[in-house]
């Protein structure tokens, strides 16, 4: 019965042995890691650059409030639809990278000195890192926050440990990323060459993973493709007015605001208050301007409205001066914008008062919303009653 | 190179320091460290070995060493187009509005599926179809 010497004789019997599992399967090599990991790594770098621009814009410092260019136009939209498109494609990416080096878990023995015992921590921090930053940002882009911390500053602190751990990693793994840069490099023709075939095959597979999850996901930011949206959170034509929203006018606890009731108060150096009446009279201008929400979707839209400048001059206010942009909302968070002078001064950046041709729906910001270039969604303030100049 | 490298090195320890410090200011640090350590142990034993596991079984189970490539190739995507999907399927809770999540998830991942494996079998059968015209060598 213990012929395969499962319980041998003698003392050994009473050892507890753990010996660690054998990996007979193919590609748990080099070359297969280098090569998912180059576009791993272009994937989280253009996540980790996009992630600072939507971080800085969000919650600029000091020294950067009001230097915000407004310009590109499309500059956030591009920005954060990249943000979320690079993160989705690298969840194949990542699985894939893991697989390659998962037997490398199971190293016998574990530690062999303080040098490979950093090594392993540093790759225990890289994984764990960026399996939480790409789990946490695509429960975000659904709205589900399963988890007890808050999404915003943790996703952005542990973004710099990933990138830190990568660095580190890259560093550690120069000389074999190197040896395995190419097929025709020196560590690669030393693999066993019928391996090549059933690399090409996996990395092909790997490939159309991404061209998969890309396909059926980007079209919410990226319209062209939106026929294509099966996987993604929302859908660019799905909405009040064909156009997404994130906060309604209940939510905001606004509801519907009656004409005759609304004011606009501009303070400034000249301060004025307008009704819903006067604000119809000034020149009305039209711009094609995006909502791009952080969550990566986003929809181009025709907005008319009065120039957020004109305003701001009938108030003397002075060309450097930033704005503070303040909402009728009740309730939930973004009820205050600031902008910098750039965008308080593009012609492109209006108060809005019509969307599409139509008047404003409610939960659009009915009767006057914010529209600028080069601004993330919850920036672009709804139900706007108040305009300061701040000096 | 050498220099190089070690200001690689040194450059990531350094982005790792602002990491930690950015993470010192956060409220529910345990919170963050479970899940931080949860996606290893959720990676690590159980997606990883379940993969292993499903490899295994198409070596194991009989799949033509010729079909093992599209087939391996047809689960990766699917297996990639799934936990994509997951939280739009999963989703527990009442929506914000209309427009988040407004599609039929279930059936959209279903056609996902079902288009991989069209496309799988189109592939296999093309191939197949070139290589029996090539004049044998």
């Amino acid at each position: 019965m213990f012929r395969n010497g499962l319980l041998p004789s003698g003392m050994e019997s009473m050892k507890l042995r753990v010996s660690p599992p054998v990996f007979k399967g193919r590609l748990h090599d080099a070359r297969t890691a280098t090569s998912i990991g180059r576009w791993l790594g272009a994937a989280f770098a253009v996540c980790f650059l996009t992630g600072l621009i939507s971080h800085f814009m969000q919650h600029p410092p000091d020294w950067l409030a009001n230097h915000i260019p407004s310009r590109p136009a499309w500059g956030y939209r591009v920005s954060q639809g990249l943000h979320v498109a690079s993160g989705i494609a690298a969840i194949p990416l990542l699985l894939a990278k893991l697989w390659t080096v998962y037997p490398r878990l199971f190293e016998w023995p574990p530690v062999r000195s303080v040098r490979h015992a950093l090594e392993r921590l540093s790759v225990a921090v890289l994984v764990a890192g960026a399996g939480f930053e790409l789990a946490t940002g695509l429960l975000n882009t659904a709205q589900w926050y399963p988890w007890p911390f808050s999404f915003v500053p943790v996703h952005y602190a542990v973004a710099w440990l990933v990138v830190g751990a990568l660095f580190l990693h890259i560093a550690v793994k120069a000389p074999e990323i190197r040896t395995h840069w190419s097929r025709r490099s020196p560590g690669t023709l030393a693999l066993p060459s019928q391996d090549g075939p059933e690399r090409r095959s996996l990395l092909t597979a790997v490939g159309a993973a991404v061209g998969a999850v890309t396909l059926t996901t980007v079209g919410q930011s990226f319209t062209p493709l939106k026929d294509l949206v099966l996987l993604a959170p929302r859908h660019p034509d799905h909405g009040p007015q064909a156009l997404p929203v994130n906060r309604t006018a209940a939510a905001a606890g606004v509801g519907r605001i009656a004409d005759e009731e609304y004011r606009l108060v501009v303070a400034g150096p000249r301060p004025y208050t307008l009704t819903l009446e006067e604000l119809r009279a000034l020149p009305q201008h039209e711009v094609d301007l995006p909502i791009a929400c952080v969550e990566g979707w986003s929809k181009s839209a025709h907005w008319t409205g009065v120039r957020v400048v004109d305003l701001l001059e009938r108030a003397d206010a002075p060309a450097q001066a930033r704005v503070r942009v303040v909402s009728l909302q009740l309730r939930g968070g973004y009820r205050v914008s600031e902008m910098g002078h750039e965008h308080a001064r593009d012609p492109l950046t209006l108060l809005a008062l019509r969307l599409n041709g139509e008047e404003l729906a409610p939960d659009h910001g009915y009767p006057a919303r914010l529209i600028a270039p080069n601004r993330p969604g919850v920036l672009q303030t709804k139900w706007v009653g108040r305009l300061e100049v701040l000096a | 190179m050498k220099v190089t490298r070690f200001l690689a090195g040194a450059g990531g320890l350094a982005l790792m320091g602002v990491g930690v410090s950015l993470l010192m200011d956060v409220r529910d640090l345990t919170g963050v460290l479970v899940w931080l350590g949860g996606a290893v142990v959720l990676h690590d034993a159980l997606i990883a070995p379940l993969v292993l596991l499903v490899g295994l079984l198409l070596v194991r189970g009989g799949v033509r060493a010729g079909l093992r490539g599209p087939v391996r190739g047809a689960l990766v995507v699917a297996g990639a187009l799934t936990v994509v999907a997951l939280p739009v399927l999963l989703r527990p809770g009442p929506r914000a509005n209309s427009s988040v999540l407004p599609l039929d998830y279930p059936r959209n991942w279903l056609i996902a599926l079902v288009t991989v494996a069209m496309v799988t079998v189109l592939a296999m059968a093309v191939r197949r179809f070139a290589r029996g015209r090539r004049p044998p060598s």
